[in-house]
């Protein structure tokens, strides 16, 4: 569990970071949003203990980072942007060095480091030298040093940046294991992968939290309406019209008619128990018309992310 | 401080770096040897003090990467977000190029076997010698890895630990000139005690040149203070490196 009181970063005169205050609880996974210059990194160092805050402290599972720097350590595992690693040494070499700079004892080591090189799947270039892999294996092997010393807590800044599809797709599946039995903080430019792995995401701003909370309460609170999206069989005009004068419904707005099928966006409001979708079940069954799919639309990350960081509808919590 | 130091001494030796350092310390160890062993008259304190000469050419070499590099690759991250102490980094750093130089040295123990199978003599002042070569090595490591602290450019902290040792080693020659230039400056100025305060320029300066404090070492005339002050001067770089690194939590941008 960390604990995160009114953190603030002063350099000279510009504030990088101005109060930040968030938990995160035991087994939770974190994600970190906001534009660059927002104050991510320099956040996350200072959680890591490798910058200073002016004020403000962070608490590692009760230990205070700058009282009691060795204990906090020793429950964190830091990934950062570009993964501290040695091109002049074998894979092997190197995560043996993090095992000695992490205090871990000689008897745990080897079957540490055996399980850490089955999980991110680095064993068929166990021996080869760091500066020689790809960059995909470069981010493993970063993430294998994080996990040296099992530490309770994962902190990763963009780990899936500049890496190819597969790559990212296999780095994602490899946190999602991860999150199982460790509390994660991911920064990220890439919003669905946030959307697709975090419980909850703070989003910062210009050095202060825009938001936090989980996405699907953070795109209602935003709008107070949810949408759905409907497909259908049957004429799009007729039907857009009728559902309009269904209760609850705010809007219906078209958005796909062939000779195949037709679709349509419905706002509904947010609070919606089921009625609503009844009435428009019901209409459509009495006017014949067979529905394909309805599916509610939760706004995307991006949405949201765009609207709290330009400053429109921001949610303090 | 164990991690550090093996990981900066093994990768002397995953680079040019360590055989660089130590071909040509044996060339110019073996040279030394060579000339006095052919000309019959061996004299290992002698070959030592010598060597101490090419301390200005050895110790940036062997110093100049040791934290300008973590720097410059984002690795010094692991420093101050691991459980091990910056006291540790620094002092396992000191050590690694500290055991090259012992290392390197093990040529001058062959030398001395050599000396002693064909009947010369190892005696105590060749002790002395050995005793100061290896207090100036730490104290030129110490001011090395200042160097390399200070930057993340490798040459530029070769550069400044060149010029660092260079001076010490210039010291009584820069000390004669600065007396010689107060006195002339302060007798155009009409200054009555010219003389005195140019020559108490000369000695303040003298002071601190560690080649002259050690002179009488190779005489078996061994000196506890100028040993201390060899040690002292490499305990201040080394402190003043730790301060270095610890300041870049507070200011780093």
């Amino acid at each position: 569990m960390i604990e995160i009181n009114n953190l603030v970063k002063r350099y000279g005169d510009k504030k990088a970071v101005k109060g930040i205050s968030f938990t995160v609880n035991d087994g939770e996974v974190l994600g970190f949003l906001g534009p660059n210059g927002a104050g991510k990194t320099t956040t996350m160092n200072i959680i890591t203990g490798y910058l200073s805050s002016t004020s403000g402290t962070v608490k590692v599972n009760g230990h205070d980072i700058l009282e009691e720097p060795e204990l906090a350590k020793k429950e964190i595992g830091y990934l950062p942007e570009n993964p501290p690693l040695y091109n002049d040494m074998t894979v092997k070499d190197y995560l043996n060095f993090i095992c000695d700079l992490k205090g871990v004892a000689k008897e745990k080591r080897k079957s540490q480091l055996e399980s850490i090189v089955a999980m991110v799947k680095i064993s068929d270039v166990y021996y080869r030298l760091i500066g020689n892999l790809s960059k995909g294996y470069k981010q493993r092997v970063g993430i294998a040093q994080a996990l040296v010393g099992n530490p309770s807590i994962l902190i990763l800044d963009e780990p899936t940046v500049g890496l190819d599809p597969s790559q990212i797709i296999e780095i994602r599946r490899l946190i999602k294991a991860l999150s199982k039995n460790h509390s994660v903080i991911i920064s990220s430019h890439i919003l669905s992968e946030i959307q697709e792995i975090a419980d909850r995401v703070v989003i910062i701003n210009r050095g202060k939290i825009a938001a936090i909370d989980t996405i699907t309460d953070l795109s209602k609170r935003l709008s107070g309406q949810s949408k759905v999206l409907l497909t259908f069989i049957g004429p799009v005009n007729d039907a857009v019209a009728k559902i309009r004068t269904v209760k609850g419904v705010s809007s219906a707005i078209s958005r796909v008619a062939n000779n195949k099928f037709s679709q349509m966006e419905i706002t509904i409001p947010a609070n919606d128990t089921a009625e609503t979708r009844i009435a428009i079940f019901n209409l459509m069954a009495r006017e014949g018309w067979p529905i394909l799919e309805l599916r509610s639309l939760d706004p995307s990350l991006e949405e949201i992310f765009l609207n709290i960081t330009s400053g429109k509808g921001g949610v303090k919590s | 401080m164990t991690a550090f130091f093996k990981r900066e001494f093994l990768s002397y030796f995953r680079s040019p770096v360590g055989y660089v350092a130590i071909a040509l310390f044996s060339f110019l160890s073996g040279f030394i040897f060579y000339s006095q062993f052919a000309s019959g008259s061996v004299d290992i304190a002698s070959e030592v003090i010598s060597l101490r000469s090419f301390f200005v050419i050895i110790v940036p070499i062997i110093t100049m990467g040791l934290l300008s590099e973590d720097k410059k690759r984002g690795t010094d991250i692991l420093y101050y977000t691991t459980p091990v102490s910056l006291f540790n980094v620094v002092i396992g750093k000191a050590l690694a190029a500290f055991a090259l130089y012992a290392v390197m040295f093990v040529n001058v123990i062959i030398h001395i076997i050599v000396t002693l199978i064909c009947g010369g003599k190892f005696g105590v002042g060749s002790v002395g010698a050995v005793i100061v070569f290896f207090f100036m090595a730490f104290m030129f490591i110490s001011i090395g890895l200042f160097a390399s602290a200070i930057t993340d450019n490798q040459i530029i902290s070769a550069i400044v630990a060149f010029i660092f040792i260079l001076i010490s080693q210039l010291l009584s020659t820069i000390a004669q000139y600065v007396g010689t230039a107060v006195i002339s400056i302060l007798g155009i100025m009409k200054i009555k005690s010219a003389e005195t305060v140019g020559r108490a320029f000369n000695s303040a300066i003298s002071w601190l040149d560690p080649f002259e404090k050690t002179k009488d070492f190779r005489l078996g005339l061994f000196s506890v203070s100028a040993l201390f002050f060899l040690f002292s001067i490499g305990l201040l770089f080394l402190y003043f490196t730790f301060r270095i690194l610890e300041k870049k939590r507070w200011s780093q941008a």
